[in-house]
């Protein structure tokens, strides 16, 4: 690209800086700073090499200067002693020099400044005089010849010394000049450099934090926070930053089909759950049937009451299955509403007081002061506090510690809910089915589906409930819930979905 | 001197009927619903016939089966199931089950059954 292109591009590019690239800016940056390098690179050079050129022309001075000083030599051996040869000699140098300033004019003048060049050509002058006059030294009379040859001398010797020493201190000057100078241009461009890094490093460091939230909103599975982040992106780590949020709208919408997928995954399981369940009251009934039917004369008439009854109880037991399986199969309208957990666990607790009571189960209760408050459907959280606590009790058979304990998690904008029991424990190789619809170690007294009904609730509010357990020592239910501060959690649970 | 039967089934129903049934057909009849005790009475005395449930809450009935083979080989075990796997059926049959029966069990077959186990 040509220079003048180039200057373009920069002048565009710092016009609209805000929908740079990083590289894109970074590359001005660099490009910005390598002109001013060049410029002082080339100031540098050029006072330099005019430094080495009027070192070159201060020689050339300092030989005619000391030509000078001979000659002054020679002259006053011939005034001393009136020897015409060392008026010869004299007059030898004086050519000699004379020569040598003529045929360095061209080199030296362009390089003094005005005084110099007055002086120089007033040396030349002077030396013709001079010369001339040592010419005619026999001609002209002593007393007049001896004054003038004098000042000529004296002339010549001081114009030249006071032309080095001009020049001397102009090359001095020029020195100290540029190392001022360039330790001002390096100490410039040291604060630009800061400068810019230090807006680089800014702009660097401001975008990773936004990702490093968004990363984290990510793992903590709110992808919906995450999903509607809108922003077009200008440069690198804004194309990052979308590219986050984009998979986590693709994420979410991957949850919900998994969330689906596993529904149908746990309808074979459920079959299967529905088989075991059935098959015992439909057997018992059945069995009681063909007994009935079988010893009907040998049967008195409170027996038979007696298996009619016990038919009867069947057909109820298989209504309670039938019941809790359309629970856990229909997609009940949440009814959200902003409440305290605070008041769902009191009214949990109340609930299953009874229970407590006959179990020998102690209830420790400890919520933290000023929880934010949450939007759920009260009655299903509570659904889920009351099967926790059943739980609880018939793991305790022979009495025990409930603690329930809520707190809250500013960075995560989560309320903690813990249930803890001091009961028998889950055998680790079973802890993860335990979610798993049907499964259940109750035998003919659970279902096997409360825990899974919590699970699809908790996840419906865009929660998570886990479990910890240890057998001998006791099981501990952590659920977690948003808080009411964010708004996408309100609106994403309007479409409620079915658990 | 008739023949001793024990049968265990964590339903209760179950246990009734067969104790009813089968006592009709002059058997003496032992019932659990607790298969740990029947698991105590098997050791206890001898029975000439077992009929079990094969998914019980603490035993299950494979276990008790493989207990009558150690205690009494010449013992007949009859196992009742509400959903057998292919794979229970097969390691029941390794371990000399006598009859397999699903649920809802057919009394008639069952008597016919037990009747054949003890040879009358």
């Amino acid at each position: 690209m040509s220079s003048q292109g180039l200057v373009q591009h920069l002048i565009y590019g710092i016009q609209h800086l805000r929908q740079l690239t990083i590289k894109q800016r970074i590359i001005i940056a660099v490009v910005l700073l390598a002109i001013m390098v060049g410029v002082i690179g080339f100031f540098v050079y050029y006072s330099f090499n005019n430094v080495l050129s009027k070192l070159h022309s201060i020689e050339i001075i300092d030989d005619v200067n000391i030509a000078f000083l001979e000659m002054r030599k020679a002259e006053k051996n011939y005034f001393l002693y009136k020897d015409l040869n060392a008026l010869k000699e004299l007059a030898e140098l004086g050519r000699k020099n004379q020569e040598a300033m003529l045929s360095s004019k061209s080199y030296v003048m362009p390089i003094l400044q005005q005084p110099g060049r007055r002086d120089y050509d007033r040396l030349l002058e002077v030396l013709r005089k001079y010369l001339s006059l040592a010419e005619r030294a026999n001609v002209v009379s002593p007393q007049d010849f001896e004054e003038e040859f004098r000042s000529l001398g004296q002339e010549l010797s001081s114009v030249s010394e006071q032309l080095l020493k001009q020049e001397r201190e102009t090359v001095s000057r020029i020195i100290n000049f540029n190392v001022v100078m360039l330790i001002a241009s390096l100490g410039i461009i040291f604060i630009i450099q800061l400068i810019l890094w230090h807006y680089f490093f800014g702009l660097l460091i401001d975008e990773l934090n936004i990702m490093d939230r968004l990363i984290k909103k990510v793992s903590e599975g709110r992808f919906h926070e995450v999903a509607v982040q809108t922003i077009s992106p200008h440069n690198e780590i804004e194309i990052a930053i979308k590219a986050i949020s984009e998979m986590a709208r693709k994420l979410e919408k991957r949850e919900d089909e998994i969330l689906q997928a596993g529904k149908l995954a746990s309808l074979g399981v459920l079959i299967s759950g529905v088989a075991h369940e059935l098959g015992n009251p439909l057997n018992n009934i059945s069995m009681m049937a063909q007994a009935y039917l079988g010893l009907y004369d040998m049967l008195g008439d409170e027996e038979k009451k007696n298996f009619m009854g016990d038919i009867y109880t069947q057909t109820e037991r298989i209504r309670k299955i039938v019941e809790n399986l359309l629970d856990f199969s229909r997609q009940k309208k949440q009814e959200l509403q902003e409440t305290n957990l605070r008041e769902i666990v009191q009214v949990s607790l109340a609930l299953v007081s009874n229970h407590l009571k006959l179990a020998e189960v102690k209830q420790h209760v400890d919520i933290l002061e000023n929880l934010p408050r949450v939007l759920v459907d009260v009655s299903q959280i509570e659904q889920v506090l009351v099967n926790l606590f059943i739980n609880a009790i018939q793991a305790m058979p022979e009495g025990g510690d409930l603690f329930v304990s809520a707190g809250y998690d500013p960075q995560s904008e989560f309320l903690t809910l813990e249930v803890r029991d001091t009961g028998v424990g889950i055998k680790k190789d079973i802890l993860s089915k335990i979610f798993d619809p049907f499964f259940t170690t109750k035998s003919t007294k659970g279902t096997g589906l409360g825990l899974s009904v919590s699970y699809g609730i908790i996840r419906q509010h865009h929660g998570d409930i886990t479990v910890e357990s240890e057998e001998g020592k006791g099981t501990k239910f952590l659920i977690k819930l948003p808080s009411i501060k964010e708004k996408g959690t309100a609106n994403a649970k309007k479409d409620s979905r079915g658990g | 001197m008739p023949k001793k039967i024990l049968v265990v089934d964590d339903e209760k129903i179950v246990c009734d009927m067969a104790r009813l049934i089968l006592q009709n057909e002059g058997y003496e009849v032992d019932t659990f619903t607790d298969s740990q005790l029947a698991l105590k009475a098997i050791r206890e005395r001898r029975y000439d016939l077992v009929v079990t449930d094969l998914k019980m809450e603490n035993i299950n009935g494979m276990d008790i089966l493989r207990e009558v083979n150690r205690l009494y080989p010449d013992a007949k075990v009859i196992m009742l199931t509400a959903y057998a796997t292919l794979d229970a059926t097969i390691e029941a049959i390794r371990e000399r089950i006598y009859d397999f029966f699903p649920k809802p069990v057919k009394i008639e077959d069952l008597k016919k059954s037990v009747k054949k186990a003890l040879g009358d």
